[in-house]
């Protein structure tokens, strides 16, 4: 027999809905369990995610994920590319956090080259990770805020998502899907009014932040949807390997950017939000507290952000300035020889983990010497939180399902990849 | 910056468990605050814009549809038909047949002009790649957004269609707007 055989027989013997039999064996032939096929389309699924959901009643008995709808092969496609192709690739995973996407393929690349960053670009992208952060938190909380039936909250959060898009617009040229960091820098500094624009912004956000707070943090209809809803401890969270505002809800203070600085974070002061229960509540309570941490840091970026390149001027990576292509025939040379083929990788492999909005974002980058990666692979956050999902509202209501599920903050653009 | 964080970079967020007297007086004296608070955004005015009608200035390093240049005084096509561009393409969409000037006929200022020259839209991701390779900024991306279309071999733009001045449909943003 085959291995594919095998393999087919042993896919096919996973059954999709295993405890049906289980619970009506204890003597309640009376009571009936369903089946419920939530998704692929659904709204409250935050994408494409088809949740297989065994019911009693309006209890959740058990759930089963099932992913794969939007699966791209960006991984694959990824191999194909030079590493500069790569980048806008790359930063199609997770839709929401693309400066996350890109900021951790290029530091896995810049790692593998020993290139040396420029303080001035690492501030800019910090400045762009922490706006991104409070964009994707933003989409987050309009959403899940939609969930639990708070209309004016979705319109609230993409009036200010759009503030934060704007900026994009203005310094990386589109509003999603930026490519603005590249291996080495970034590829363009801010242009002239950007830092105003951005000072207003964050002038603006916390007074935001404070409206949301009056609308939601102490209302008693979202009190009774998420305290004490759906909990799980530290322990049991890490078991599972989830990460990011979750398990800081539960009372770890993990992050990243605090336990292993990356491009200058140890330059900011800034505060991590941590929960005590791990509830549902706690989980919407750290991501806001975030938001506002991540204006402090982008205050702290203008206010500290150093003269000097861009990117770095090591011409086997970076691309010479535009202004020398007419005059230098070596900066023609060089730029001819970077975006035909690419610069060369020295070999190796490297894992280069950083906090994305949704927790710990790694990538994964093996260089068999030549100017395409041999393997990329993204450890992103919201596949491995997913799997927390039922165990977390296992004996749960539907109801709650929903509310955990939104506070997850899954991307089933960075699940499926 | 050390690990673990002192209890002073820790923000410990809490809330009250629902239900209670908390709970009752929350019913209302929570709900009237937020009650207040979307009142009083009605002051804030209107957010949205009435699109198609009105549209969003873009922003000069916005990446719209893309544009081929001519020089201004001679007429000649920037473009040298090196390939640059669909080298840098990370989605593959450009194609670039080259071919040679010739005194009688001379299309662009170099040695060889672009015979054909087509970009898909339909596979284009709007990187700017393009406009980043090409060493003699004849291609750049311009300010046009609107570019949907009701068949997908429409959105095979030719060399002509780049090559002309395109339709003043999404406004640039003016200076400190």
């Amino acid at each position: 027999m085959s291995s594919i055989s095998e393999y087919r027989a042993q896919e096919e013997s996973i059954t999709m809905a295993p405890l049906g039999e289980q619970i009506a064996e204890q003597g309640e032939e009376d009571r009936e369990l369903m089946t419920l096929n939530i998704g692929p389309h659904h709204p409250a699924t935050h994408g494409v995610l088809r949740l297989l959901v065994t019911l009693d009643g309006e209890v959740v008995r058990d759930l089963k994920p099932i992913i794969g709808y939007v699966h791209t092969g960006i991984e694959k496609t990824a191999e194909d590319k030079s590493y500069w192709k790569a980048i806008p690739v790359v930063e199609r995973m997770d839709y929401l956090a693309y400066y996350f996407n890109a900021f951790a393929f290029c530091g896995a690349t810049e790692t593998l080259l020993g290139v040396e960053v420029p303080k001035r670009a690492q501030y800019l992208r910090v400045l762009h990770l922490e706006l991104n952060r409070i964009m994707s938190h933003l989409v987050w909380l309009g959403t899940s805020a939609l969930d639990l039936g708070a209309m004016s909250m979705f319109w609230y959060c993409f009036r200010e998502r759009e503030a934060v898009l704007d900026l994009f617009e203005m310094s990386s040229g589109q509003r999603m899907h930026t490519r603005y960091i590249q291996v080495g820098g970034v590829i363009e500094d801010i242009p002239a009014g950007f830092e105003e624009r951005v000072r207003a912004f964050c002038a603006q956000m916390p007074t935001r932040v404070d409206q949301y707070n009056d609308l939601l943090d102490r209302n008693e209809i979202v009190l009774r949807r998420l305290r004490h809803v759906c909990p799980m401890g530290a322990d049991e969270l890490l078991a599972l390997g989830v990460t990011g505002p979750l398990l800081r809800a539960a009372g770890n203070p993990w992050d990243l950017r605090k336990a292993m600085p990356y491009s200058s974070y140890e330059d900011f002061d800034f505060a991590i939000p941590v929960g005590t229960e791990g509830d549902n509540y706690d989980r919407f309570a750290v991501r806001l507290a975030e938001i506002k941490e991540s204006v402090k840091i982008v205050e702290q970026c203008l206010d500290g952000l150093p003269e000097g390149p861009y990117i770095t001027d090591d011409r086997k990576v970076a691309l010479p300035p535009r202004h020398e292509l007419a005059t230098s025939m070596e900066a023609l040379i060089h730029h001819f020889k970077l975006v035909t083929e690419g610069f060369r990788v020295p070999p190796g492999e490297v894992y280069y983990p950083i906090e994305s909005p949704r927790g710990e974002l790694g990538c994964f980058v093996r260089s068999d010497g030549s100017s395409k990666p041999a393997r990329v692979h993204m450890r992103d956050p919201s596949f491995v939180n997913l799997q927390a999902t039922a165990p977390m509202t296992k004996d749960a209501y539907l109801a709650d399902l929903i509310a955990t599920l939104a506070m997850l903050d899954p991307v089933l653009g960075g699940i499926d990849r | 910056m050390a690990w673990p964080p002192t209890p002073q970079e820790l923000i410990t967020v809490s809330a009250p468990s629902p239900g209670g007297a908390g709970g009752a007086y929350r019913a209302f004296g929570e709900t009237l605050r937020g009650l207040k608070t979307t009142m009083a955004r009605v002051f804030e005015g209107i957010h949205t814009i009435q699109y198609p009608e009105e549209k969003v200035p873009v922003y000069p390093r916005f990446r719209g549809r893309h544009r081929l240049h001519r020089f201004e005084d001679t007429g000649l096509e920037k473009c040298v038909g090196c390939s640059l561009c669909a080298a840098a393409c990370p989605a593959d969409c450009i194609r670039v047949v080259a071919a040679e000037n010739t005194p009688e006929h001379r299309i662009s200022a170099g040695e060889r002009y672009a015979a054909v020259y087509e970009i898909n839209l339909s596979r284009c991701i709007f990187c700017g790649y393009c406009e980043v390779a090409c060493p003699f900024d004849a291609i750049t991306m311009g300010q046009d957004y609107e570019m949907s279309d009701y068949s997908r071999s429409d959105l095979i733009f030719t060399k002509e269609m780049l090559l002309a001045e395109p339709l003043d449909r999404t406004p640039l943003r003016a200076e400190g707007e």
